[in-house]
């Protein structure tokens, strides 16, 4: 067309100029989608790999990853509740100030005076929550479907290595405004990474080895929460362990890539049964042998070594279940942003100790622990923990249940059962401690150490190994004892984590609620 | 994929519907905005917007305006609402100048009602509330040289009884009272003559216009005697523009209050130090024996009413006060603020006060007494006796001010009973200096009914030397144990052992008082017959005298 005109024809160069900015707004739309819009077969899959941020995710995806009960929307809905904090942890450090002076006085400017500030501050709050849920019941769902098994073991590593940071980022931010919450739940976790001079202090040899000491000066930048451990905190939790968060999520969905999609049990193509009739697309041209070479890969991908009737498109279905899943959660972080305030007590005043000071309420079982050792409920058994976890994939080595929920042999009733073992013994020996005392009761001058070897913690975790290595014997295979030794935690720090939130009052006494707790 | 559309859809609709409430809310339904958008000028509606008074020298950011329209700076003739439009009454300072919380309290960055009136929980300094205005004034002034409640009655009278309410305003009072007398003109406004400064030779003044001037003037003024003068001129210096404050300041000053508690560092050691009780956070209080609401306001009021029921174990008497009298304490409590701020917004009487040691309190005898020793020793010096404690004597007691001099009530004024609860009151401890305690000395004998010391035979010092035979102490155990204790210790009677006591008491005063006897007191005079004991003459006297001496440490 543009060659009609110019040949010979003698149009003025403005007459192609009004031409040009007529044709500017489909010229622009064709430039920017440089393959097309996704009608066909081709350009759907060109649509998702030939764009910067779509490309992650496979072009077809098999039919058994998109069922909601294979997932539950969790990894999504942690990524969504990630999303939602991070745009509105953003809009909040237009007006937040790190300094000890202005902190407090900037999140009230921002609660009663900054545009929405409040559904701001709330929903970034909120979200944050939210992430901390789902990432833990991703974690779960994880392991309930055997998903870690080979070739996914590092993505389980990795997925561990996010969990720490999400929780490290929802602890840094928690110091920010500067309340009274704030300072003594800091200042319990402060002391909390002192905690292992209880261990050195006890062997006497704090003068030459103060890991503890250490620890909370790096963390503090000074020997009480001031304005470093504010600005240190501060920076942690804007750049650093976000950056740190991409960078472990970039290679956490490479990895889902690389390892073959989710994973999925090895007869899921005929678990899936036949298609429902209004499904589209599926595919719009009969598949035909082609060959390109694209690349040389080694390892998997959903459509290596089989058909691809049990897949998918990714555009549009894929992209409809998570978009869904990202609006499901914005909307349940929104409406519980209307609800319910974020707390903000007074200033924070050195002065005068909250009582009872609590750590935020996903440390709460960790704290509960720590009032009977500050190592072992605070550094020892999270490290036992975290270590524990990250080994399951190296241990369990088997094959059987990948990818169905409580896979492996025992299945279910395992899991219910370990769940009664598992909460059972919790309850009975927190029962025990607050009834009855702990050792220091009857023996008041027995060593620390004895009290940091033999605790309720330790005795719970020894009760949950021994209970997991006799499932071991019992099924005869270590998903079963993993299986049980999971539950067991599980259930056990729900448990602590709920007598640390509702029955610990002032001096971290045992109330039945709080209007049992005295008045000072 | 169905589901996953219909999910979509649906949720996406609710966070927008989501969005839009919250927007709404923000944009609407706040209620300062629906505050503003009900007010009108004389040219329509107000513009709303987020009012605020900003002084970043106090580091204040007050937007209590934005509800309060009419107090902002600049904003007049406004009609709606009569919380929105009211006008900020007439004080001394102009709210514009310092902020409303300086003043108020409550928490000035809050734009929601609850929020600002800091009656929400974890807000450290709540409003104080609109009939204890004043108190606010505490914040940065002390006033000073105030006197007891009665002089500053009786100032407030006399001002009236004077007529001085016919040409002169007062705490919004009188003024302009005969308009049609030919040639009135109304005198200044002394509401806050005490504050900005009065010319001293008024009455001169007066005089000389009353001699000179027109006939309003002749009428309107004649002489005054001295002493209503000094009452007209104790008022005068009192009327800083916060009249009940200074009322309730003076209350404090008659009920004794400073003899167990401490502010701005003088008073007894007793009680808590009462300096910055005003500020305290009501969330730290304990209100388990307190009733009704959880504020700063009640725990003060029931506190007085019935110190012990509110704190357990405390040795605050029950004083039986009025209803009137506890408002007025509280008031003054709630006054005990001082906030801390740059001294270069220090008012004059706090840079005195702080730093060049001038006196909240009149120094008179009266005041003084009033101030530190009313609680204790009696509103009019009689003693007083509290269940559980050891009584306190009778100050005024015209047989015991007869025998001491006034070195010997200036000591024991100035150091106390150690071990008792007389305090030491000289200047490292109590905070008195010499030239008040001589002032207080002198308002004790003329409680006494103008005792003076009367000379006797002995003279002052020592000279009963001690019989060997032990006498001393039989007779002692005898006659005087029952009430003094044993060794001295005290009971009913005060205690004999005390070191100041016999440092400081000659012999005379004590062989004259066993003697004598204290007129109105348990304390008999022990040389006249009585059917329950035998008398004791002078010698037996002595040797009791000789025994106490015993008690002093050997220097």
């Amino acid at each position: 067309m543009n060659a009609d005109r110019l040949e010979g024809s003698g149009r003025p160069a403005l007459r192609r100029f009004f031409d040009n900015l007529k044709a500017l707004p489909g010229r622009f739309a064709a430039s920017a989608a440089r393959n097309g819009l996704p009608a066909s077969d081709r350009t759907r899959s060109t649509f998702v790999f030939g764009n910067v941020f779509l490309h992650i995710h496979p072009v077809r995806v098999h039919r058994w990853s998109l069922r909601w009960s294979t997932t539950l929307g969790l990894g999504v809905a942690s990524m969504a509740a990630f999303l939602v904090t991070l745009a509105t942890g953003v809009l909040l450090m237009f007006y937040y100030k790190p300094y000890p002076e202005a902190a407090y006085q900037s999140i009230q400017d921002i609660l009663f005076v900054v545009p929405s500030g409040r559904l701001i501050r709330n929903l970034h709050r909120w979200a944050a929550n939210v992430m901390v849920v789902t990432v833990f019941l991703h974690m779960a769902r994880v392991f309930y479907t055997a998903s870690y098994r080979s070739p996914r073991e590092f993505n389980w590593v990795v997925g561990i290595g996010l969990f720490a940071v999400t929780l490290g980022l929802a602890f840094t931010g928690y110091l920010l405004p500067w309340d009274q919450l704030a300072y003594w739940a800091i200042t319990i976790g402060a002391n909390i990474a002192q905690s292992p001079r209880e261990v050195t202090d006890a062997l006497g040899i704090t003068a030459f080895f103060d890991l503890g000491g250490l620890q909370k000066l790096l963390l503090l930048g000074s020997d009480t929460v001031g304005e470093e451990a504010l600005i240190r905190f501060y920076l942690l939790h804007v750049m650093l362990l976000p950056l740190g968060l991409a960078c472990l999520l970039a290679v956490h969905f490479w990895r889902i890539r690389k390892d073959g999609g989710l994973a999925r049990p090895a007869d899921a193509d005929s678990r899936v049964g036949p298609l429902a009739k209004d499904t589209y697309p599926v595919f719009t041209e009969l598949p035909a042998k082609t060959y390109h070479l694209a690349a040389l890969v080694r390892g998997r991908s959903p459509a290596v070594g089989r058909g691809p009737e049990a897949t998918l498109p990714s555009m549009p279905h894929l992209f409809y279940a998570e978009a869904a899943v990202f609006m499901l959660t914005v909307f349940v972080c929104l409406l519980l942003s209307l609800l319910a305030d974020a707390p903000l007590k007074e200033l924070a005043n050195p002065l005068v100790p909250e009582n009872p000071a609590k750590a935020p309420w996903y440390f709460l079982g960790l704290q509960e622990l720590v009032s009977y050792s500050a190592f072992m409920g605070g550094v020892g058994i999270p490290a036992v923990a975290l270590l524990g976890l990250a080994l399951i994939p190296y241990l369990d080595r088997e094959t059987e249940g990948t990818g169905q929920w409580f896979g492996g042999p025992g299945g279910w009733p395992l899991v219910a059962k370990a769940a009664c073992v598992g909460t059972l013994s919790v309850l009975v020996l927190e029962a025990a401690a607050i009834r009855f005392g702990w050792i220091r009761e009857w023996f008041p001058h027995v060593p620390q150490l004895v009290v940091t070897v033999f605790n309720p913690g330790t005795l719970l975790a020894v009760i949950y190994g021994a209970y997991s290595t006799w499932l071991v014997n019992r099924y005869d295979s270590t998903r079963a004892g993993a299986l049980g030794l999971f539950t067991c935690f599980l259930c056990g720090f729900v448990v602590l984590t709920v007598v640390g939130t509702f029955f610990r009052g002032p001096n971290w006494s045992f109330y039945w609620s709080p209007a049992h707790w005295p008045v000072h | 994929m169905k589901k996953n559309k219909h999910l979509l859809l649906w949720s996406s609709l609710g966070v927008l519907a989501l969005l839009v409430a919250g927007a709404a809310e923000e944009n609407f339904l706040k209620e300062w905005r629906r505050l503003q958008r009900s007010a009108r000028n004389g040219a329509g509606p107000i513009d709303v917007r987020l009012r605020q008074i900003v002084v970043p020298a106090l580091a204040v950011t007050d937007r209590c305006v934005s509800c309060h329209v009419g107090m902002a700076p600049g904003e007049q003739e406004l009609s709606g609402p009569a919380a929105v439009v009211a006008a900020h009454r007439d004080v001394v300072h102009d709210p514009a100048s310092f902020g409303c919380t300086v003043c108020h309290a409550g928490q000035g960055r809050a734009t929601e009602k609850k929020a600002a009136h800091g009656t929400k929980p974890h807000w450290p300094q709540p409003m104080i509330p609109a009939s204890f205005a004043y108190a606010g004034c505490g914040s940065c002034h002390t006033h000073l040289k105030v006197p007891n409640l009665e002089q500053l009655r009786r100032g407030a009278s006399l001002f009236e009884r004077y007529d001085c309410l016919n040409c002169h305003r007062l705490d919004g009072r009188g003024g302009g009272l005969r308009p049609e007398m030919p040639g009135f003109k109304e005198g200044p406004d002394l509401s806050r003559a005490g504050a900005r400064g009065h010319r001293q030779d008024w009455y001169e003044h007066h005089l000389d216009r009353a001699a000179s001037g027109d006939a309003v003037w002749r009428e309107a003024f004649g002489p005054i005697p001295e002493a209503d003068r000094q009452a007209l001129e104790t008022l005068l210096t009192c009327s800083v523009g916060a009249p009940g404050l200074i009322e309730a300041k003076s209350l404090f000053h008659s009920l004794g209050c400073r003899g167990c508690h401490k502010v701005g560092g003088v008073g007894g050691d007793d009680g808590p130090d009462l300096t910055r009780v005003g500020e305290r956070d009501p969330g730290r209080l304990d209100f388990s024996r307190v009733p009704g609401e959880r504020t700063l306001t009640n725990w003060f009021a029931e506190h007085f009413r019935a110190p012990a029921v509110v704190v357990p174990g405390s040795l605050m008497p029950w004083l039986g006060l009025s209803d009137e009298q506890v408002h007025l304490l509280t008031y003054y409590m709630l006054s005990l603020r001082l906030s801390e701020f740059p001294e270069a917004f220090w008012p004059k009487d706090r840079i005195l006060a702080e730093r060049f040691s001038e006196r909240e309190f009149r120094t008179d005898g009266a005041t003084l007494y009033g101030t530190f020793c009313a609680s204790c020793h009696g509103r009019s010096g009689q003693g007083m006796r509290y269940p559980g404690m050891a009584p306190f004597p009778g100050v005024a007691n015209p047989d015991f001010l007869a025998l001491a001099p006034d070195s010997f009530l200036m000591e024991t004024i100035r150091r106390g009973r150690p071990g008792r609860r007389m305090p030491a009151w000289g200047e490292k401890e109590g905070g008195l200096r010499p030239e008040e305690i001589s002032n207080i000395v002198r308002h004790l004998r003329e409680m006494g009914g103008d005792v003076p010391y009367r000379e006797g035979a002995g003279g002052p010092g020592r000279w009963i030397v001690s019989s060997a035979d032990g006498s001393g102490r039989i007779l002692y155990d005898s006659h005087c144990a029952g009430c003094h204790g044993e060794k001295g210790s005290g009971g009913e009677g005060p205690a004999l052992n005390n070191p100041v006591l016999l440092d400081t008491a000659s012999d005379r005063y004590l062989l004259e008082t066993v003697r004598a006897g204290r007129r109105g007191t348990v304390m008999e005079a022990f040389s006249r017959p009585s059917a329950v004991r035998s008398t004791l003459s002078v010698t037996e006297i002595e040797a009791i005298i000789a025994y106490l001496r015993s008690w002093e440490e050997k220097k």
